[in-house]
């Protein structure tokens, strides 16, 4: 039982980062896509990359810091 | 004009990356023998009931930064006090004898502040970075020069250890109580730079929308729309008020996480490599250094672009309604 509720324990923080990733991954792969088409927005996209990244990995965050 | 004091600042580099590259080795070569050392004692220290305990001693990084001084003073924060004063001597001397070219100290740091500013112009808008720069800019390069201090050899491996042993005096022991630690890696101060920009967000807000333009800009319906509709929109809008009050409310808390949690889970991460394989200890955790270095830039930069685009929803409205001939700026 023990081992039980610490695998449940430690699963919320795995599903969180599961999403994350694949979440950073969708705008990492958006953002090399606009680049691509559009180089001259380099910058721009880079800066909205990297703040949607941010944003999407701070839910890991409040899974490791908030859920118990 | 300044190709000579870019060749300058090229140089500086070259001979920056190279020492190092020399204490990255110190630091590896003194960290894997402890590392070893503190496996042993954390598995004989805890018994098989409190598994997290025992994880976080062989990790050997609490996630409550240590008290070393009195009760008051911990680690963390001798090292943001010597980062601070770090960057004030070195901008103060660098600037003692300014130049009209620059070379050298100067140059790197009208570059550096040079860069900050067009970044930051291109976000803001030319007229908001006029008075909001200095906050920005001193985010940045605080947390950048925290998080690099934090990777430097001393850093987690000198301090007090309760597995001191006076027959081995020269012997490496797991430190419990380092001297110092990576400042970003204490929660305090990660969510007092949060609150601080909070309060200034509130500020900036004031004094660009006034009283009531803040609560219009939160609560109030956007676009046109007429008859029923607009009785509809206006509820809608109303409710979209409320969730934006508590993502506003979120923001410190995201913040400070998010920067807390990226350091020190790299610092955690190093440890644990250093443990992985025992006799590897000094190989194993170098390509994880470099991608410290680049996370320390890297949230650094999210830290400064999220304050300055929190910044920049609250006071773009006024802006785009005040004066119609510069629309471009706003986006």
């Amino acid at each position: 039982m023990n081992i039980l509720a610490e695998l449940a324990g430690n699963f919320h923080i795995g599903l969180a980062a599961l999403g994350a990733a694949i979440g950073v991954g969708l705008i990492g792969s958006k953002a090399a896509e606009a680049t691509g088409r559009n180089p001259g927005a380099a910058g721009d996209i880079r800066n909205i990359a990297i703040i949607l990244a941010a944003l999407a990995e701070g839910i890991v965050f409040f899974a490791i810091y908030l859920a118990k | 004009m300044k190709p000579s004091s870019f060749s300058t600042l090229g140089k500086n580099h070259g001979s920056l990356a190279a020492v190092f590259v020399v204490l990255l080795g110190m630091v590896l070569a003194f960290a894997a023998p402890e590392a070893f050392a503190s496996d042993h004692a954390g598995s004989a220290a805890t018994g098989h009931g409190a598994a997290p305990a025992a994880h976080a001693e062989e990790h050997g990084l609490p996630t409550a930064a240590p008290k070393i001084w009195g009760g008051v003073i911990n680690n963390s924060m001798i090292v943001t006090w010597v980062v601070a004063l770090l960057i004030i001597w070195g901008a103060r001397a660098a600037m003692r004898n300014a130049k009209a070219v620059p070379s050298g100290g100067q140059n790197f740091w009208e570059f550096v502040v040079e860069g900050l500013e067009n970044f930051l112009g291109g976000i803001l808008g030319p007229k908001l970075v006029k008075h909001m720069f200095w906050f920005f800019a001193t985010i940045f390069i605080f947390i950048v020069a925290t998080n690099w201090f934090g990777l430097l050899p001393g850093v987690g491996t000198i301090g007090w250890s309760s597995h001191y042993d006076p027959s081995a005096p020269h012997a490496f022991t797991h430190v419990e109580r380092p001297l110092l630690r990576g400042g970003n890696a204490d929660l305090n101060m990660t969510s007092a730079m949060a609150l601080t920009f909070f309060v200034w967000w509130i500020i900036w807000a004031l004094k660009e929308n006034g009283p009531v333009g803040v609560v219009k800009h939160i609560f109030a319906p956007k676009g046109e729309s007429q008859g029923f509709m607009k009785v509809f929109m206006i509820v809608i809008f109303a409710m979209v008020g409320v969730l934006e009050l508590i993502s506003i409310a979120f923001r410190p808390v995201s913040l400070s996480f998010r920067l807390f949690g990226n350091i020190f889970a790299g610092e955690t991460t190093l440890e644990s490599m250093q443990q992985l394989v025992p006799s590897l200890g000094w190989l194993i955790p170098v390509p994880f250094y470099f991608l410290e270095l680049l996370v320390g830039l890297v949230q650094a930069l999210v830290f400064m672009l999220l304050t300055s685009v929190f910044t920049l929803l609250i006071c773009e409205h006024h802006e785009e309604h005040g004066e119609h001939g510069d629309e471009g700026h706003a986006h």
